[in-house]
């Protein structure tokens, strides 16, 4: 069984800021995480390696320095990593970033499981995933909070939703995202971390990979940020209900009712 | 791309980061109002692989250098000084068996090293910084010998399982032999119920007549003294960075305070009162972190570093606890609580005035070095 993990850097929480001129994240100068979503998600993968004997490779997309992530999630047990680093890819949206990666996907091959954490904590889009299931056209499992082998080539997944619980079974290969409620990452043991130096780190530039050149980077990103802000609270007007129980449920049966509600 | 040692010692500084955020703070303050580790917290430590950072690969270690092994400790520190503590003893004993035991004595004990905790002791009720007062002994019998004596104020004395142990092997002559608390004779005294780094466990060992063969020997028989002395050595650098780690939370603690604080209608980060406090114990800080990364930096080299690692014990004590005095006048009522964390600092940092030396000793020391100079 081979499990792929898609990861990627993030600049350290609560330093985040947007770049006043091309409205994205502004990430120079910080220090660069694995996205904490995503070692929940290289953490299945080990328990993974752990029951299963499967291959674990890790796979980012980003400058030289997101190595350290890559690196990092090695120390963590992982087998093996690649990273896609080129200009050319450079300020790729969700959907030209998904693109590089499932064409990456594609020359690594054979990949039964791809895993990606629910969403990275910069953009907080969520995206990426689904795209590459689509790209790839697998089924996909999106925000599982809990995942077993359910069969030699199934997995079956309960996944978590803000108001319901649901448990799917998909087919593999599969493309599946983790929330952080699925388990605790193991810490990497400093003997693990000079080890994962010996280990495999491909590096793969444009040439590298079978690529259609207009899907790359900001000009094949069909997205446009045009302004990053927090909204504005919105003032709700406020009608105490007053006296009893009895009295206060009968004003609030009376403005339900004038707001056609019931 | 930064070199592997770089890229690899920032890994590590990472997650040390990150288990100290989520492991180790938390812990403070139970840990000295508990006067211990919590359950499961050294196993946990060791399931991470804590105690195996400096040793040599070979023996299953992560073979981490002297650099960055002071700068884990610093950055535990920042967290909790008595696990910065217990690791900087084990560290220092590692160190002695890996530059003075035999290859078989290596071979024997160091793979273990990474599992169990190791412990350096030397003081006796009748002599600390007096090695020559101890009435330990180390007698020839045959082809062993048979140890008998008292240790006490151990670091980790009653956590640690292998203790190098300094004796006496005729009336003028120490020599350091190591032994295992499963050998024959070997038991646990009391422990010592200490001021500060209240999780730090320091205890007694007591040895009645435990044989032990030449491998147990470190270096030669008479090597007691200069042995000794090198563990202080490599154990003071490793103090100036759990020093600089308590600094740094001192400063953390009055920078935060300050900032949210007001004395009437002024905010306390406009007092110059305040400045002068502040600036002195970022300047504290930041000199002892200079001296210890110094002592470091000429032991990696493998150059003399003995006189810098005494200036960094002996500079960062008195700092520390000078800047956890600013630290505690600055919150003033919260500083003395023993709701907050304060105070305790300055406790944990006193030990350092006396452990491994007195900064009397240091002070001798580094005058002696320069005389000779």
């Amino acid at each position: 069984m081979k499990i792929v993990v898609c990861i990627k850097q993030v600049p350290e929480t609560n330093n985040v800021k947007i770049d006043p001129v091309t409205h994205n994240l502004d990430r120079r100068g910080l220090a660069g995480v694995m996205n904490p979503f995503d070692k929940n998600a290289v953490e299945l993968a080990l328990n993974l390696k752990d029951t299963t004997g499967a291959e674990v490779a890790l796979l980012t997309m980003g400058p030289d320095d997101y190595a350290e992530s890559v690196r990092e999630g090695m120390a963590m047990g992982a087998d093996s990593g690649y990273l896609l680093s080129d200009r050319a890819f450079a300020g790729a949206d969700t959907l030209a970033t998904g693109y590089v990666i499932a064409q990456a996907l594609k020359k690594i091959g054979d990949a039964d499981l791809i895993l990606f954490g629910r969403q990275a904590v910069d953009a907080d889009t969520g995206q990426v995933g689904p795209i590459v299931a689509e790209f790839l056209n697998q089924p996909q499992i999106t925000y599982a909070a809990s995942l077993r082998m359910s069969g030699p080539n199934e997995v079956t997944a309960e996944r978590l939703l803000e108001d319901t619980k649901q448990t799917l079974v998909a087919q593999l290969p599969a493309v599946v995202s983790v929330r952080s409620e699925l388990n605790t990452p193991r810490y990497p043991t400093p003997r693990n971390i000079q080890l994962s130096f010996e280990k495999p780190l491909t590096v793969w530039h444009h040439d590298d990979l079978d690529l259609d050149d207009t899907r790359l980077g900001q000009s094949g990103s069909p997205t446009v940020v045009t302004k990053v802000y927090a909204p504005e609270p919105v003032k709700r007007e406020l009608t105490p209900l007053t006296g009893t129980p009895s009295e206060a449920a009968s004003q609030l049966i009376k403005a339900l009712k004038e707001h056609q509600l019931i | 791309m930064p070199s592997t040692t770089a890229a690899a010692e920032k890994l590590l500084l990472q997650m040390v980061d990150d288990y100290t955020e989520r492991e180790i703070s938390p812990q403070d303050m139970p840990m000295d109002k508990a006067g211990d580790f919590p359950a499961g917290f050294i196993q946990k430590l060791t399931n991470t692989g804590f105690l195996g950072i400096m040793l040599p690969q070979e023996f299953g270690g992560a073979g981490f250098g002297p650099e960055v092994t002071a700068d884990v400790l610093n950055h535990i520190a920042r967290g909790n000084a008595s696990t910065a503590v217990t690791l900087e003893g084990h560290f220092k004993t590692i160190d002695q068996i890996l530059k003075y035991g035999t290859p078989a004595l290596q071979k024997a004990l160091l793979p273990s090293a990474t599992d169990r905790i190791f412990a350096f002791s030397m003081t006796e009720a009748s002599g600390g910084s007096n090695p020559m007062g101890i009435g330990s002994t180390a007698t020839r019998e045959g082809d062993h010998w048979v140890i008998t004596g008292d240790k006490i104020m151990i670091t980790n004395g009653g956590l640690a399982q292998v203790y190098c142990v300094l004796v006496k092997t005729a009336p003028k002559e120490l020599s350091v032999f190591v032994v295992d608390q499963d050998m024959p004779g070997f038991s646990f005294g009391k422990r010592e119920d200490f001021l500060g780094l209240k999780g730090t466990p320091v205890g007694e060992i007591v040895m009645d007549h435990i044989i032990v063969d030449d491998d147990h020997l470190l270096g030669k028989v008479g090597d007691g003294g200069i042995i000794g002395d090198s563990a202080h050595d490599d154990a003071r650098i490793l103090m100036g960075a759990v020093l600089t780690g308590i600094m740094e939370h001192d400063l953390k603690i009055a920078t935060d305070y300050a900032k949210e604080r007001k004395a009437g209608d002024t905010p306390l980060t406009d007092l110059q009162v305040t400045h002068r406090k502040v600036a002195d114990i970022a300047m504290r800080k930041e000199t002892t972190k200079l001296l210890y990364q110094k002592a470091a930096q000429l032991k990696a080299a493998g150059q003399p570093y003995s006189e810098e690692a005494a200036m960094a014990k002996a500079h960062g004590s008195r700092a520390a606890v000078s800047a956890g005095d600013d630290t505690l006048q600055i919150l003033a009522g919260y500083g003395y609580s023993r709701e907050y964390p304060v105070e305790h600092l300055i406790r944990d940092a006193r030990a350092m005035e006396i452990a491994e030396g007195t900064v009397e000793k240091m002070r001798s020391a580094i005058a002696k070095a320069e005389f000779n100079k």
